[in-house]
């Protein structure tokens, strides 16, 4: 959000402002408050629920942002919790021999006998163990990850599910690792600088106010970059996410890893304050309960989900036994036996279900909504004169230089669904610079052509070249990335996401910024952020005033034929060579319709090659060089559009009507 | 016990596992094929199925296992057990289904799977705090007949479970296959928008799915109990769990999947308890799921849809 | 704030007394014993929980009415180391309440924790408290094992005391009592994942193969799994003499249910945790006849202080007290006597001095006999009573008093 700030800093700078000072001033009092409350018992209580803040922080990347169900997401706060037992306890000890030596140099074991012959004990540092413990969970994600995130997110459920249970399982029955149910014993707390750690609640409570505080960052950092917008992506549309150069696969696990990592992180600090660990510690409830928490305060908001754990884990350890207490009083002041041995505590898991049921229902978005009210649009903004025509400020997007001879090229491609045949040996051929139409009754494949093109259905046979280079084979994103954008017959916007953020996604495939440059945030990537918003609103701005004051709206609040735009808007965006138009002007008036073409127009004069489905014939003479036809999957007419229109096979398939009238 | 005699008598333990399994998953995949929806609420419906089984069976005076019943009143006693538990159950599915997901009907993301999950909780609750947490001894009338093939062991509840579970799924294949409604589900479960533009009544089709699947679990409830003489507040999870498994083993929103599925689960698990260890039995179920979803993603009998972009 | 936490505790307090119903004699100007009681009373332990703790308030209210000490009584706080977010007792939550009570200087004693989870997270706390708490039940050796004593006695006095033996002999003597007494040649042995399951099992599997039994497998059961039956058909396929459980209700009762099923005829024991109403109940007879079982303690049933302690218990709480209502009731005596034996030497009784009265106590003629501790806080009497169901069809099906019959005691090693 910062780089959309820096752009436009009217309304978002404040409010960034004022969530930065609230941040502060929570950080500093969170700090200050050992000084004047000094109950161990109570400040440990707040070290549980900021552990239970960087679990759902983590939670929230994989659910919020990702918007991939985990529900087995115990299973990494557990690898990292015993990644710091073992690695610290007397439950691992190998023979000693002197290739450990090295490892007893800097500090990491130690050589002890306990009678008979030497042995290693692992001395690994919490300091060391914290960051390594976030990679470690962050491994397993990826291992857990590979074979299922290419699955639908329903099985991806059940799965996740079942990898909560397994690494359960395994933590019970792998004794010699683990010490099974007994739970491990004799885990170090941690040191710094010779001071211990020790049991007091204190230093832990520090430390874990830093964690929240880090993974706060790290969490908003992450939202405010590439990768965040490419997580988002995927929640809002796979489909389109992948059409807009997004690697799916890649992403998803990387939001998979991230999140694990969290976990690990926590489950390091977490161990190390117990000082033992149970494998009951990690069971499903402690899943669902993230997963209420992370749904309470409000999915893929950041500071939601830390107000969620905390509300609920304060719910749990404070206001429900409290509010028994109350119960019992009034139970003794009215001499009713019931009231006086209510126990509210036992109604928490009740009162979960339902504030998930409550919350789907009437609040989806959580108590803090990670999307931000926008004010309305001024009278005067949404009355501004429209200036009609083609684009506007065409400069400032530079102009494409086309080669000479063909760009796409289509032979012969088929593409069968079970029994149906939805594309017959269709070629068809886009010269460089050129704007071609596809025409056709609905059910005549134009949209299939246009999803095998871009790598979302799969081509029995044929071949597609885009500047000679074989598309058939291509993931969607990798299409993207040899230059082909497109849009969809039913418009397929990242709902939930500014008109900027649209579009900012649409250049995903040309920025390069990682998961590191994204949090560290280092000039490059600053500059790289600026200049990627500076040319997102450029694009935006080619419609003129229809989008530009609407740049920080959610696009859910847009007019149809305005999110129509915005989608053209994301596919310019990406660079494209040849830009794939699906029905660009259905739903638009006459008017607006004629507006568009002029602007499509625009872009062809500019040297940008277009390949174009389209019902209305006007817009098609308007625009179009060449026109194909398709029926049935047959291409059955091709030629200028001219005499297309007067073709007899054409008028009967196409317009319905019988031949020779 | 000779090898044979111990694999007979697995396949039997199997079967019968398989047999509640495959009830259970039925209502997963009736739901999922229609909606698109995973119902966690599914698993604490089967719970509360078994619950009413047994105040029913409690209410006809049986406790324990110290009454036998033969003839007439023993099939009388669990005609009325099964009614009762499939259409407290098959309410309580339509409640879900009219005030709570309905209006989620249109909502994009896991927000109805999440519902779901939120009334799995509440039911478990509600049964937790009325009933308590421990294990009920689930009256059973059944007479102890068992047959000896070799050195395994057929009893006659086995017997009873198949049948019943053969019947249920008979009919329902019927009626998915042959009746109005049914033809109209697998309509709905194709192609909501043609299915609603030929006239069918999507608001009722998703009801008669909810109403049959929560319908099974109650089935699958008084099973149960017959089976293990047990009614416990947590039965719910690890069957439900392993009957989801089932139902996606097989291909979700595929009726002969899900038998498939859950017979395969069964199996798979009572040869695992013979030759792995019982501890270990989720992990190999798990592992086979994923193995079958990365080879066959949609399941052994499913068929992966066209994208509809 | 401060004065709202003050509150809260005081509150805490009135209302556990609240439950007491009659006031004892106890006057206004006594002073007070603060005792913590940490139980899980949240989760799948919360009914034993209850039962447990009532147990230890019937004792306190008594102490108080009798006026057993002049010019002290005692006041008790409830802590919950259960979370719905664990679904039982939370190792975390338990850590909080311990530090809770060492932070609060007026709890000078404390009574739990149910399991050896929670008693790992409370113990280094506790002991740099030097705050010494009193279990009933959690019986996982590690603990009090002077091996761990850096990680669990960090301060170095034993805090960690018991009312119940350890796993580490209940699961050997019954081992010696099946090979000695019940002459079994072969066993087979399973657990319910749960640590006291594993952990008395694996102590039984040790000793009954240094008895020259030999063991024809060793299995783990889920205890959220319903279907036992192939582990139970493998073991009917090897035939041993005797099946031996380590586990409590929760997979006990479907345990119970299917090796009757499956193995009727075998010999089929296990530890305290199968002596138990749950199982009476939700297992039932027949299938529940003739198992054996063990307690650790001394077998006192006959007399009549039991019948009494059994026949209050059920008057004021409505429900029978277990076996761990006994080790519970028998370790608020301790401290009771502990208390006693400081303010008969005029000193005040604080933490420090009742850490060294408990460790000192000889509590005679208890509900499980004598009560003294050895230096790392186990029970110097390790006396483990073998029991066996037999149906009782004239008293309650679900009692444990009348339907497990006293057999006699296994053998120490």
């Amino acid at each position: 959000m910062n780089a959309t700030a820096t752009a436009h800093p009217s309304a978002a700078l404040t409010h960034q402002q004022r969530s930065l000072l609230l941040a502060t001033l929570a950080f500093i009092f969170f700090t200050l408050l050992p000084q004047f409350w000094d109950n161990d018992g109570d400040l440990d209580s707040l070290a549980n629920a900021m552990s239970y803040a960087t679990l759902a922080l983590g939670l929230n990347i994989v659910v919020g942002f990702a918007g991939l169900l985990d529900l087995g997401y115990a299973a990494f706060f557990a690898i990292g919790a015993y990644y710091y037992g073992i690695f610290t306890s007397f439950q691992v000890m190998p023979p000693w021999s002197e290739s450990w030596a090295p490892l007893a140099y800097v500090g990491l074991v130690e050589k002890i006998n306990q009678g008979g012959p030497d042995l290693v004990h692992f001395t690994l540092s919490f300091w060391i163990a914290l960051p390594t413990g976030g990679l470690v969970a962050a491994l397993f994600g990826v291992l857990f990850g590979l074979p299922v995130l290419r699955l639908r997110g329903d099985y991806l459920a059940i799965v996740t599910l079942g990898f909560g249970e397994i690494v359960q399982i395994c933590a019970r029955n792998l004794d010699w690792l683990t010490n099974g149910a007994a739970g491990l014993n004799g885990v170090q707390g941690p040191k710094l600088f010779g001071y211990r750690f020790g049991v007091h609640a204190e230093p832990y409570y520090y430390v874990g106010l830093v964690l929240v505080a880090f993974l706060v960052f790290v969490s908003f950092r992450l939202r405010g970059s590439r990768i965040g917008r490419a997580w988002m992506a995927i929640r809002e549309d796979e489909t389109a996410a992948s059409a807009m150069g997004v690697n799916l696969v890649h992403y998803k696990l990387l939001a998979f890893a991230m999140g694990a990592a969290f976990a690990g992180m926590t489950g390091v600090f977490f161990i190390a304050k117990l000082q033992t660990a149970t494998p009951e510690m990690f069971n499903s409830a402690v899943s669902s309960m993230l997963l209420v928490m992370v749904v309470l305060g409000g999915m893929g908001s950041v500071w939601g989900v830390v107000i969620g754990a905390v509300l609920l884990q304060m719910m749990q350890t404070w206001f429900l036994p409290q509010m028994s207490v109350w119960l019992h009083d009034i139970g003794k002041m009215t001499g009713s036996p019931m009231l006086q041995n209510v126990d509210m505590v036992q109604w928490t898991q009740l009162i979960f279900g339902v504030i998930l049921v409550l919350m789907m229902l009437f609040r989806r978005e959580g108590l803090v909504p990670a999307v931000r009210k926008v004010a309305p649009l001024t009278m005067e903004q949404q009355t501004a004169h429209v200036v009609r025509g083609g684009f506007q400020g065409l400069d400032k997007i530079g102009r494409w230089t086309p080669g000479t001879g063909v760009a796409l090229d289509i032979k012969d491609v088929v593409v069968k669904f079970g029994g149906l045949v939805a594309l017959n040996k269709v070629s068809l051929q886009v010269p460089e610079g050129g704007v071609v139409a596809v025409i056709g009754p609905n059910g005549s494949g134009k949209s299939t052509l246009f999803n095998v093109i871009t790598g979302l259905v799969a081509a029995d046979s044929g071949s597609i070249t885009f500047q000679g280079v074989e598309l058939l084979g291509l993931a969607p994103h990798r299409v993207l990335e040899n230059g082909v954008a497109r849009t969809f017959q039913n418009i397929r916007l990242f709902s939930n996401l500014t008109v900027l953020e649209n579009v900012l996604i649409g250049e995903h495939a040309r920025l390069t910024t990682g998961p590191f440059g994204a949090v560290i945030r280092p000039p490059s990537v600053l500059k790289e952020e600026s200049r990627a918003t500076e040319w997102a609103m450029n694009i935006i701005a080619l419609f003129g005033n229809r989008l530009t004051p609407r740049w920080d709206q959610p696009v859910t609040a847009l007019s149809y034929a305005n999110r129509r735009r915005v989608e053209i808007a994301r596919a310019i965006a990406s660079r494209p060579k040849i830009l794939l138009l699906d029905e660009p002007t259905a739903g638009m008036n006459p008017a607006e319709s004629l507006e568009l073409a002029e602007q499509i127009k625009s872009l062809h004069d500019l040297g940008l090659t277009i390949l174009l489905i389209e019902h209305k014939l006007d817009v098609v003479t308007r625009l179009a060089d060449n026109v194909i036809v398709l029926d049935h999957g047959d291409k059955i007419a091709e030629g200028l559009p001219d005499v297309v229109r007067k073709d007899e096979e054409v008028l009967r398939a196409y317009l319905g009507r019988a031949g020779g009238h | 016990m000779t090898a044979g005699d111990i694999l007979l008598q697995q396949a039997i333990n199997g079967l019968s596992l398989g047999a509640m399994y495959s009830l259970l998953a039925l209502g997963f995949t009736l739901v999922y094929g229609i909606m698109e929806l995973i119902n966690f609420a599914h698993f604490n419906v089967f719970m509360v199925g078994s619950m009413i089984a047994m105040l029913v069976l409690q209410a006809f005076g049986l406790s324990g296992q110290q009454t036998i019943l033969t003839g007439l009143p023993l099939i009388g006693v669990l005609l009325v057990g099964f009614i009762v538990s499939m259409v407290g159950c098959g309410l309580i599915g339509v409640l879900i289904e009219r005030f709570l997901l309905r209006p989620l009907r249109n909502v994009k993301g896991p927000a109805a799977m999440i519902t779901t999950i939120g009334v799995s909780y509440i039911l478990f609750n509600l049964v937790l705090l009325t009933l308590g947490t421990d294990s009920k001894n689930f009256p059973n009338p059944l007479p102890p007949i068992k047959w000896e093939i070799g050195g395994a062991v057929l009893r006659l509840r086995e017997v009873l479970i198949w049948v019943i579970a053969l019947a249920l799924m008979g009919g329902l294949t019927y009626f998915v296959t042959y009746t109005k409604l049914g033809k109209a589900m697998r309509a709905t479960a194709q192609d909501p928008e043609a299915a609603r533009m030929m006239g069918v009544e999507v608001d009722r089709v998703v009801m008669s799915a909810f109403f049959l699947g929560s319908a099974l679990a109650g089935a699958s409830g008084m099973i149960f109990g017959l089976y293990y003489n047990l009614a416990k507040v947590d039965i719910g999870f690890a069957a439900g769990l392993r009957a989801f498994t089932a139902a996606v083993l097989g291909g979700i929103g595929n009726v002969p999947g899900a038998m498939l599925g859950g017979v395969l689960i069964g199996l798979i698990e009572s040869g695992s308890g013979q030759v792995i260890g019982a501890a270990w039995t989720d992990v190999v179920i798990f592992g086979i799921l994923v193995l079958v979803l990365v080879f066959r993603p949609a399941g052994l009998l499913g068929r992966l849809a066209p994208n509809k972009s | 704030m401060l004065t709202r936490r003050n509150a809260f505790k005081a509150a805490a307090g009135l209302a556990a007394t609240a439950t007491v119903g009659t006031a004892g004699v106890a006057n206004a100007a006594d002073k007070v014993i603060k005792i913590g009681l940490n139980m899980s009373f949240t989760g799948a332990d919360a009914e034993s929980a209850v039962r447990v703790a009532n147990a230890a308030i019937m004792a306190f209210d008594d102490a108080n009415s009798t006026g057993a000490i002049k010019g002290y009584k005692f006041e008790y706080v409830k802590f919950d180391d259960g979370t719905a977010t664990a679904g039982q007792y939370d190792p975390a939550q338990a850590a909080t309440n311990a530090r809770k009570m060492v932070s609060d200087k007026a709890f000078v004693a404390a009574l739990g924790p149910q399991m050896s989870g929670a008693g790992k997270a409370m113990a280094p706390i506790l002991s740099e408290g030097n705050l010494a708490i009193i279990t009933p039940s959690s019986t996982n050796p590690d603990i009090t094992d002077p091996k761990f004593a850096a990680q669990y006695r960090p301060a170095g006095k034993a805090i960690y005391f018991r009312t119940v033996a350890t796993d580490a002999f209940q699961g050997p003597n019954m081992a010696n009592f099946m090979a000695k007494t019940l002459k079994i040649k072969s066993v087979y042995v399973l657990d319910d994942s749960g640590a006291y399951g594993v952990g008395i099992a694996d102590a039984f599997q040790a000793q009954i193969e240094k008895n020259g039994v030999k063991v024809l497998g060793r299995d783990r059961l889920d205890p959220k799994a319903v279907d036992y039956a192939a582990v139970l058909t493998k073991i009917k396929a090897l035939n041993p003499d005797a099946l031996y459980f380590g586990g409590v209700g929760q997979a006990g009762v479907k345990l119970v249910k299917q090796s009757y099923e499956i193995v009727p005829n075998m010999i089929k024991a296990g530890g305290d945790g199968v002596y138990s109403t749950d199982i009476l109940k939700g297992a039932g007879f027949p299938s529940f006849d003739n198992w054996y079982s063990t307690q650790a303690s001394p077998h006192v049933t006959e007399e009549k202080g039991s019948e009494v302690f059994t026949t209050r218990f059920f008057q004021r709480f409505g429900s029978r007290p277990d076996d761990y209502a006994v080790t519970c009731y028998t370790a608020a005596q301790v401290i009771i006597q502990a208390a006693k034996d400081i303010v008969a030497t005029g000193k005040e009784p604080t933490r420090d001095a009742m850490q060294a009265a408990i460790q000192n106590v000889s509590l005679k003629g208890s509900l499980i006999g004598t009560v003294e501790f050895d230096p790392n806080g186990d029970m110097k009497n390790k006396v483990i009573s073998v029991f066996q169901v037999k149906k009782d069809a004239a008293k309650p099906l679900d009692d444990t008093e009348s339907q497990f019959k006293y057999v006699g005691v296994a053998p120490m090693s």
